[in-house]
């Protein structure tokens, strides 16, 4: 089924005329067409894609793997987790739980001439002798870096880049407190060919603000996993670390026009945020125990405090327990944070080319649904217009596609089409049209 | 005749004391898409880490629903559950029960 806005455009066309000269300056503006199609469906849980200038799209499934659409709808089941069947091979490392598995992919950008990927997934591989309590070290999040074979059926290497982001083992009493929680795992190639890489907290209360640890951080490497030089973290902090202090970053992409970096991550039932980063910045989130006026908390982690399983203004907890800590020197302000609610803020892109008409430059950023305590549950995409300095928005758009889906994975095409994952198991092509 | 009318008896005795009656399929439709479609996604396939509940017997999804009504914690998601479950009526239940039984993801 296709959904196009042609109906809700010929309605507002109608509005105007109705209005008259009080909206004489709006003739002319380019409002583009939008159209989604599915390109995939039945698919388990969709986390990312990326897609090739002939059409060719990359995409993983959270507990089955990595595989490949071609440009005539052909799949090719590339390189699986453990245990699942029809893939050219698996990794008896990688597991899924929970939140966690198989999350972002991104081609190298001589992806033509090398055929490499770079594939965040959680493993048991480098577990070493942590992962026995949620209180100790537990690296089980990884970065592969995978070169397909000629054929790109199945991959001829693997080499882990990234191996000692930290994973959430063992369940513990929070809200969504199950294993494998808070991952990020969004991972993309920005300015210069360098990997960026976003990661969660953990539900590890000394996650974010640790110099070690890599959990609750950006990373920026080149494609063999080193730090990128110009990386400009506090003293005493891992040189990979570009940005710190995050709570679950599952959103990243680069203005057009800048190359800058936003980021895109969840509340804790208030406060979801677009974040503007700043080379060394802190994004100001601090979950820990006997820090900033609070006590002890459950499992060590006030991430959902006070009264975390209960319904609470979320006010009164952005006030207790917040996402931006204005306690920070080198705190980086929010540039939105969803009017003080969560709702699940997951994936980012900025939308490139003419053809998005009004729409171009903006960052489209895509919402799951939680509604809790009264906060509605608000599945969509966000069209945001973000101010030149990073710090604000001038206003929002909701993507007028026609439907509401838990929207996971978003990604431009070479084509300027936006490929947008759901939960629900689809993977669509969302095309914009400039009427100019 | 005398066993006849202790027969309905007794299941009349069931059924009240249980509460319980066919629920409206239908009814369970438009409430699931209401309350609960958001999370475990369309006719209760799951969703992300949001299990799937559908293909469950009445029995099953009346056990849970009333447990989570009630307060009672079991997995990780339970504050969630128990929120969402407390507004519920013992119809609500049945008609969510029958509805999510048979539910199938197309």
């Amino acid at each position: 089924m296709k959904y196009s806005t042609c109906g809700s455009l010929v309605a507002s066309a109608a509005v105007a005329i109705v209005i008259g000269s009080s909206v004489a300056s709006a003739q002319g503006m380019d409002i583009p067409v939008l159209e989604a199609t599915p390109v995939l469906e039945g698919l388990d849980s969709p986390w990312d894609m990326t897609v090739r200038a002939d059409g060719t799209m990359f995409f993983t499934e959270k507990c089955k793997g990595l595989s490949m659409r071609s440009s005539d709808g052909t799949v090719t089941k590339i390189y699986g987790m453990k245990g699942t069947e029809g893939y050219s091979e698996a990794g008896e490392d990688l597991f899924c739980e929970g939140q966690a598995g198989m999350m972002g992919v991104a081609a190298d950008r001589n992806f033509d001439q090398n055929r490499r990927l770079y594939v965040a997934s959680t493993s048991d591989k480098y577990h070493g002798e942590g992962c026995k309590t949620n209180f100790e070290r537990c690296d089980g999040n990884i970065v592969m870096r995978l070169t397909l074979s000629d054929d790109m059926s199945s991959v001829a290497d693997r080499t882990d880049i990234v191996t000692d982001i930290q994973y959430k083992p063992l369940a513990s009493d929070q809200p969504f407190g199950g294993p494998g929680a808070h991952n990020g795992g969004r991972v993309r190639i920005g300015p210069g060919g360098y990997l960026w890489v976003a990661g969660g907290d953990r539900h590890y209360g000394i996650c974010p603000q640790s110099p070690e640890l890599l959990c609750g951080k950006v990373l920026r490497v080149d494609t063999d996993g080193n730090a990128h030089p110009d990386n400009n973290p506090p003293d005493g902090f891992d040189s990979r670390i570009y940005t710190y202090g995050h709570r679950n970053v599952q959103g990243i992409d680069f203005r057009p026009s800048d190359g800058k970096a936003f980021t895109a991550e969840h509340g804790p039932w208030h406060s979801d945020e677009i974040t503007a980063l700043v080379n060394g910045g802190n994004a100001g989130w601090d979950p820990q125990e006997n820090v900033a006026g609070r006590g002890a908390c459950p499992d060590q982690y006030c991430g959902y405090e006070p009264e975390q399983m209960d319904e609470l203004d979320p006010a009164v907890r952005a006030s207790y327990m917040p996402m931006s800590d204005t306690r920070f020197e080198d705190l980086m302000p929010p540039t939105w944070n969803n009017n003080g609610w969560s709702q699940g803020t997951s994936s980012a892109a900025f939308l490139k080319g003419e053809n998005w008409g009004i729409y171009e430059g903006r960052l489209a950023t895509g919402v799951l649904g939680i509604g809790f305590g009264g906060t509605p549950i608000g599945q969509r995409i966000d069209m945001i217009s973000i101010t030149p300095d990073g710090l604000g928005i001038n206003g929002i758009t909701r993507m007028p596609l026609g439907f509401s889906k838990r929207f996971r994975g978003l990604v431009m095409a070479p084509d300027n089409s936006l490929y947008v994952a759901t939960d629900e198991g689809e993977i669509y092509r969302v095309t914009a049209t400039a009427r100019q | 005749m005398p066993k006849f009318i202790g027969a309905i008896s007794l299941a009349v005795a069931l059924v009240i004391s249980s509460g319980a009656t066919a629920g409206d399929a239908e009814a369970g439709d438009k409430l699931y898409h209401e309350s609960c479609h958001a999370c475990h996604g369309p006719a209760g396939k799951g969703a992300s880490s949001y299990p799937k509940v559908s293909g469950n017997t009445v029995e099953y999804t009346r056990e849970k629903l009333i447990a989570y009504r009630s307060g009672q914690r079991f997995g990780p998601n339970s504050p969630l559950m128990i929120m969402m479950a407390r507004p519920l009526s013992d119809e609500d239940i049945e008609n969510l029960a029958a509805y999510l039984k048979d539910a199938k993801y197309e």
